[in-house]
């Protein structure tokens, strides 16, 4: 059969499954399928089913199960290491049409919600009944929360409020061959394996999420920003280190470099001192006595760390602003030049310093800018390098250079990936951060849920063979869509 | 003290996988009055992790802390006291209490609902698996998305999914002020808990105890006495009950009958308990804001097993009477299916800690 035939096949299939409407197959229809946020990895299935109920992926999944099909679930497409890249033997399952917040029960501080619902809109929902979701990935504007279960979301305040993972109480699913099944619970704790620690950050591997609940917390009432400028990234790194051991886990503690600071303040006007070698953004929420208390404290910090400047935001729209300049650092970044490329590596806090000198080193080695933009709190770095792939080698360099940031990375007893997943992009990275053994316990983990590997196949975990041949560390050159879409 | 016996382990296990011989794992022995023995192992090998001991790595700025599974948690627990850190899962200190054995089994104390779970702190582990193959899951940092979260998986496992060498857990700063506040108010209603919980205020732990709700408020000072101001109540001076629950040593425990533990959504309303065959009444005590719920009777099993299906709730039995019966609540369906395949992925022999957990999910 050919593939246009395969198409026509499955199509017919599909539409006796779920309406006519629902099932795209037209190359017009298709491309905006093609690629997730990371665009330099395009494939197109080969149709596209938009269920709208939940029977209905339950049908679509038996059908693929029956038939070997493979099928890859999408959220809104914002993910940047391709997880939603369509496979292009199979189908492509969006679940936009569940975007309905089923229940939100502000009595009890939960939210049921289908998975195409956006992060943000659960908390605007949330927040006239004085309550919010806390994880905030920058993107929250666009991007799902069933992709943010996927892949484990975190956001600038995951240091002290935590990661999707602990802010989602239960997940329904549906198995490969459709069987519908609800993990974790409304206590906080469920019968047998933490099976619902698993499916988060599994990026679609094992099951296919149909609702979410997930907790409310209570808006914090007093919320300050401190911005604190330093002379060198080094002194702002220690004053990281030094807010942590006076006792004290802000909200969020950033860091930028100086040219990201200067892109960021071009774009937002948002006051950064341009002059600054690094400037820490640091947010403190709490009652107003406990954030009184603690502004104090870190403000001796960074005096005693040597700040150059030291100022708190003295109204609610200037933190907002100083937040602004900082989640929008990356397109502020990407117009000063026409190509960047992010990496999403965590580090021990206390190799910054080692890091960022190397990264210095290897900066001028190349021949090629980095800007930094870091969540200093927990260690996840994102270094933009800034090139032009128009100039002949230089999207090859700026490959070398981020693989031999992502080695460093490991190198310090980091990880390749903090917040954007393996997806397809760092599925080499895998081999050199996991042995063999370990690797194989992933399979094994898989196929448990799909034993025949039709969810989201040849994602997230390298095979043993693709390893051998890779042999060293090598990343793929990306670039961000949809730049006015906050990031990071 | 500091020993790294992984190798010996490693090969202690080898041997056992060989042979097909089920292994017990111990560490301090101090919950052996967790789970159950159904199934006759009595030739099991024990695998004791008591020599498997020491800190691998402690930088307190980093809120990170690794150690071998076989450390004594009390030691851990002075370890950090003494860098102003602590555990915030506060789990139960039992005398001889290993790190390893207390992630096993997931144990987590007063204020799991307001800092979290061991799951929730867990950032790492190395384990060997079924197979005999050393592994190691996660790392020492805080956001890492590399693999699937195999570390959280492994906690409260009860070891059915690998033998832990060595765990990461985030750790953070002891509060500046803890103090207990007690308000009377009718038996058996979490209301007013549930109330607090949406409530923004440093509240670290609720319980209800008969007729006395305590509220345990934690943080800065200033914070903590602006709470207190706000909440009234009455002061306790010992900074009760809260080690008695974490420990399982208060006096509400003394009750010779079997404890058992339901696990519920914090809103649940008070579970109706049949009387004991003799006629004595069913005692009910409230934590975690009321979704940890502590009950001394002597009723069968499947008789708290159906109570607690009955509210969406799962219980287990924190006694040894009974162990030729589940001590856990029953798993079925689609997720016993998912359950039992995990289990098989990482110990397809069923070597480790046979029955103990969900014999469910070993047959």
């Amino acid at each position: 059969m050919s593939r246009l035939e395969k198409r026509q096949e499955f199509a017919n299939q599909l539409r006796a499954l779920v309406p006519q409407g629902q099932v795209l197959q037209s190359d017009e229809d298709l491309r905006p399928y093609e690629s997730d946020g990371l665009t330099v990895f395009k494939a197109s299935p080969l149709v596209v089913v938009l269920p709208a109920t939940v029977a209905e992926v339950q049908a679509v999944l038996k059908w693929a199960s029956k038939n070997s099909v493979p099928v890859v679930a999408r959220g809104a497409g914002t993910g940047l290491s391709g997880g939603a890249l369509p496979h292009e033997e199979g189908i492509l399952l969006g679940l936009a049409k569940f975007n309905q917040i089923l229940e939100l029960n502000s009595e009890h501080g939960f939210a049921r919600v289908q998975p195409g619902v956006r992060n943000l809109a659960i908390s605007d929902a949330a927040r006239p009944h004085g309550l919010y979701y806390a994880p905030d990935p920058s993107s929250q504007i666009a991007c799902t929360i069933g992709g943010n279960v996927a892949e484990n979301s975190g956001g600038v305040h995951c240091l002290k409020y935590g990661l999707t993972v602990h802010n989602v109480l239960a997940v329904t699913v549906v198995t490969i061959d459709g069987e519908l099944v609800t993990i974790g619970a409304m206590g906080c704790d469920n019968a047998g394996y933490d099976l619902m620690a698993l499916l988060t950050g599994s990026e679609g591997m094992l099951a296919v999420t149909v609702e979410v609940t997930v907790k409310l917390l209570p808006v914090p009432p007093v919320a300050k920003l401190v911005m604190a400028a330093f002379d060198s990234v080094e002194s702002a790194g220690d004053a990281v280190g030094k807010v942590i051991a006076e006792g004290i886990i802000p909200a969020g503690l950033e860091l930028m470099d100086s040219p990201a600071i200067k892109a960021a303040e071009a774009f937002a006007h948002c006051g950064y001192p341009t002059d600054a070698a690094a400037v820490l953004l640091c947010e403190l929420d709490g009652t107003q006595a406990e954030v009184e208390a603690q502004i104090g404290r870190v403000s001796d910090v960074f005096n005693a760390c040597a700040a150059t400047q030291l100022h708190t935001a003295q109204t609610e729209e200037e933190r907002l602003l100083l937040w602004k300049g900082r989640k929008s650092a990356f397109p502020a970044v990407g117009r000063l030049s026409p190509d960047y490329y992010c990496i999403d590596g965590t580090i021990p806090r206390r190799e910054l310093s080692k890091v960022l000198s190397r990264m210095d080193e290897l900066s001028k080695e190349f021949n090629l800018r980095i800007a930094n933009v870091f969540h200093a709190g927990d260690g996840n770095l994102h270094p933009l390098i800034l090139y032009d792939a128009s100039v002949e080698g230089e999207t090859e360099r700026t490959e070398q250079l981020g693989s031999q940031i992502l080695q460093l990375c490991v190198e310090v007893g980091g990880t390749v990936t903090g917040e954007h997943g393996v997806g397809v992009e760092k599925i080499n990275e895998m081999c050199v951060q996991f042995d063999e053994a370990t690797l194989q316990q992933f399979h094994s983990v898989k196929a448990a849920f799909d034993p025949v590997g039709l969810l989201n196949p040849g994602k997230v975990v390298p095979t043993l063979q693709r390893c051998a041949e890779f042999g060293a560390l090598h990343v793929h050159h990306g670039q961000v869509p949809h730049p006015d879409i906050e990031r990071f | 003290m500091t020993n790294d016996a992984s190798n010996e382990l490693l090969g202690s296990v080898r041997e056992h996988v060989v042979n097909e011989q089920p292994m017990h794992i111990v560490g301090g022995n101090s919950k052996a009055f967790l789970g159950c023995k159904l199934s006759d192992v009595d030739d099991a090998a024990t695998v004791s992790l008591n020599n498997h001991v020491g800190v691998v790595n402690y930088e307190p700025t980093e809120l990170v802390f690794t150690a071998r599974s076989g450390t004594l948690l009390s030691d851990v627990v002075q370890t950090l006291k003494q860098s102003g850190q602590q555990l915030p899962f506060e789990p139960p200190q039992l005398p001889g209490a290993t790190l390893g054995g207390t992630l096993a089994c997931g144990l987590s104390g007063p204020a799991r609902p307001y800092g979290g779970a061991a799951r929730d702190h867990t950032l790492g582990v190395r384990v060997i698996n079924g197979k005999g193959e050393l592994l190691r899951f996660g790392g020492e940092v805080m956001k890492n998305v590399a693999g699937y979260d195999v570390s959280r998986v492994q906690v409260g496992a009860y070891g059915t999914l690998g033998l832990l060498l060595e765990v990461s857990l985030k750790v953070l700063p002891l509060p500046e002020t803890t103090l207990t506040l007690a308000f009377e108010q009718n038996e058996h209603d979490t209301t007013p808990m549930v109330q607090l919980a949406r409530r923004f205020l440093p509240v670290t732990a609720a319980a209800l105890i008969g007729r006395t709700r305590y509220i345990r408020l934690a943080g800065s000072d200033a914070g903590v006495q602006a709470a207190a101001k706000e909440l009234g109540g009455e002061r306790v001076v010992d900074n009760e009950p809260w080690q008695g629950l974490r420990d399982l040593n208060h006096e509400f425990f003394n009750d010779p009958r079997p404890t058992w533990r339901i696990s519920c959504a914090d809103y649940t309303p008070a579970l109706t308990i049949p009387n004991d065959e003799d006629g004595q009444p069913a005692k009910v005590l409230y934590d975690w804001g009321g979704a940890q719920r502590w009950i001394k009777t002597s009723l069968a099993s499947h008789a708290l097993f159906e109570i607690a299906a009955n509210a969406n709730a799962h219980a287990t039995r924190f006694s040894t009477a009974m162990n030729n019966e589940p001590s856990h609540q029953p798993i079925s369906g689609v997720s016993a299916r998912l359950q039992r395949e995990l289990r098989t992925s990482f110990d397809p022999l069923r070597l480790f800690n046979r029955s103990r957990f969900h014999p469910e999910l070993d047959s």
